[in-house]
């Protein structure tokens, strides 16, 4: 099955019902998107396909053959995903770091859909968990993101 | 009046005689003159194994934890919980000293070897259906091919005068019909094999057909309009099997039902509640030949006739408008959108075969909610196809989300897609949930089926 991630197409030997977490990471080895829960509740294996973002480890690869798979080893490639991880580091956004590709990826798609997300549009998208806590910080970033002028 | 005092005498002295003669026979066999044989053969042995799978024997009297066919499994009835019993050829606790006669008693009559009656939560008004051959071959398998295991039965705690079972034998006379499935001759090869199987062995009514006030299963064959027209039972729905467009297969094909029996999914949905149990022991064990036979009769059946449904069909409003909605604070959108839409899809769809669909799956337009709670709160049990358990699991909400939350979001996805399901109360869910918790004085055991 060909898969095109992060605009290259690879050739996968996998069953079509093969979740795409075990794909990128197993057999392709890009280990920056994480296995957490394993049922879609924690984010922390957040993909984005066609920018909308995706929890790979629910995402049965038939399900995305023909699609576009962006990790986060892709992600400063994208103008959006690029601030993104800017201001990650300026508000210095990471403690463990497990949960925080799956975070950045949650921001980007957030704000490739909506420029300026309201309190509540943010609230709504960023559900993914974080055990250290970081949930302050990722807020101050993703609000300073979301006032940036002319839109993020 | 001497004489008509006499005469009513008479009549009460021949009717009793009767009654007890009813309540206390043990019911012929076609086996009652066969002598026992030798050794069964392989073949024997290997059929009586597959009528095992279609009867699906081990499903109840199996607990998680015990030896097969050893029983013990918790039941409940409307006058008590019975167990049910070890069916291993054990001699003392088992079955070990049953004839072939005897083991048909119990199997097509309801009559177990010392002359007590069977609870019909033994399925016996199905399984009275099922020919002599595969009596025998069931009969040959149990008695040669499964392993005795000594434990003794537990007594049912229906107490006296309501555990008297001599009344069961009126209730046989009242709601069984008495016979070997007849092969229609109208009807093709397959269409019988089919109506064979879901009627006897794979006694689908169980759950699938709604019961009467004595737990009678409403009809017992498709001459009946209620047979597997859907029924509540352990706090599942089992939706109906007829051809109704939404809460029946109306929109499935022979090759949808063929493949949700065989491999516990198609692109309609994926099996669970108490149906996960049917096909991780039964029906994928099936021939390609009977599972096709099983969806061939139940093409056959039509529709309810009061059924005024208008066929679903697929709405794209909410895919579009679920960011919208989830903006403006519509209930259950911004849940469905954080904990649901990741793998049913923000369209509903589920992703092709493997997570099934929320737009139009009968549990979302039945007016019976159970299944749709039921599996939100609990989540689903492992499907196991081909010795693989499946890759994608729906987690239980129970501890995630309130009774609130979660009648919010059902009835989102209830309305969402062109579903069309009544709306779900908090009411509802916290009554689910108190039934569901183990750790609660009022917990749902298994029903009768």
């Amino acid at each position: 099955m060909k898969l095109s991630i992060n605009n290259e197409v690879h050739d996968v030997e996998a069953d079509g019902d093969t979740p795409l977490l075990w794909v990128i990471r197993d057999n392709l080895g890009l280990t920056g998107t994480k296995y957490g829960c394993g049922l879609a509740q924690c984010g922390a294996c957040s993909v984005m396909v066609d920018g909308v973002v995706t929890r790979s480890c629910v995402t049965p690869i038939d399900s995305v053959e023909g699609r576009e798979i962006t990790t986060i080893e892709a992600i400063e490639n994208d103008p959006v995903g690029k601030r993104v991880v800017e201001k990650w580091v300026e508000y210095q956004v990471p403690q463990c770091g497990y949960c925080q590709s799956g975070q950045v990826m949650a921001a980007t798609a957030l704000l490739r859909e909506t420029q300026n997300p309201t309190e509540d549009d943010v609230a709504a998208a960023m559900v993914n968990l974080c055990r250290c806590g970081t949930y302050n910080a990722i807020h101050a970033a993703v609000k300073d993101l979301a006032g940036e002028k002319g839109g993020a | 009046m001497k004489k008509s005092l006499l005469t009513v005498l008479g009549v009460i002295v021949v009717g009793a005689a009767g009654a007890a003669w009813i309540a206390t026979r043990a019911p012929s066999s076609s086996f009652d003159a066969v002598a026992a044989s030798g050794a069964p053969s392989d073949d024997l042995l290997a059929h009586g194994e597959y009528v095992a799978r279609l009867a699906d024997c081990v499903a109840c009297h199996t607990t998680p934890e015990g030896k097969p066919f050893a029983g013990g499994l918790k039941m409940g009835t409307p006058l008590g919980a019975i167990f049910t019993t070890n069916i291993t050829p054990d001699p003392e606790t088992g079955i070990g000293n049953y004839s072939l006669a005897d083991f048909d008693r119990a199997i097509r009559h309801g009559v177990a070897a010392d002359g007590h009656r069977l609870y019909p939560a033994m399925p016996y008004p199905s399984y009275e259906k099922m020919s002599d051959d595969d009596v025998k071959a069931l009969y040959a398998y149990f008695m040669s091919d499964v392993e005795p295991v000594v434990q003794a039965n537990k007594a049912s705690e229906i107490e006296w005068p309501l555990n008297m079972r001599w009344p069961l034998a009126f209730w046989n006379v009242v709601f069984t019909d008495g016979g070997v499935y007849q092969a229609k001759t109208s009807k093709d090869e397959m269409w019988n094999r089919g109506a064979y199987l879901v009627q006897g062995p794979g006694h689908c009514g169980s759950c699938h057909t709604p019961r009467g006030v004595v737990m009678n299963e409403k009809a017992l064959d498709e001459s009946g309009p209620e047979y597997l027209s859907g029924a509540v039972l352990d706090g599942w729905y089992a939706p109906s099997l007829r051809n109704d467009p939404n809460v029946g297969l109306g929109r499935w094909s022979e090759d949808d039902i063929y493949a949700y029996l065989k491999n516990g999914r198609n692109q309609h949905g994926v099996v669970f509640g108490s149906m996960v149990e049917a096909f991780n022991n039964s029906t994928q064990f099936m021939t390609d030949n009977d599972l096709k036979s099983i969806a061939h009769y139940l093409k056959s059946l039509p529709a309810n006739a009061e059924s005024t449904d208008v066929a679903w069909s697929y709405d794209p409003a909410t895919a579009d408008d679920l960011s919208k909605d989830v903006a403006d604070n519509v209930p259950g959108a911004r849940t469905y959108a954080a904990n649901c839409a990741f793998c049913h899809g923000r369209d509903g769809r589920g992703k092709n075969e493997w997570i099934p669909p929320l737009a139009g799956v009968s549990s979302m337009l039945t007016p019976q909610a159970e299944s749709a709670i039921n599996v939100t709160l609990n989540g689903s049990m492992r499907v196991v196809s081909n010795g693989v358990p499946d890759a994608y699991r729906m987690p239980p909400y129970r501890e995630h989300l309130s009774d609130q939350q979660m009648a919010d979001v059902l009835t989102y996805a209830r309305s969402a897609w062109g579903n069309t399901g009544d709306a779900v109360t908090a009411e509802e869910v916290a009554k689910l949930r108190s039934h569901t918790d183990p750790a609660s004085i009022d917990v749902i055991i298994l029903q009768m089926r």
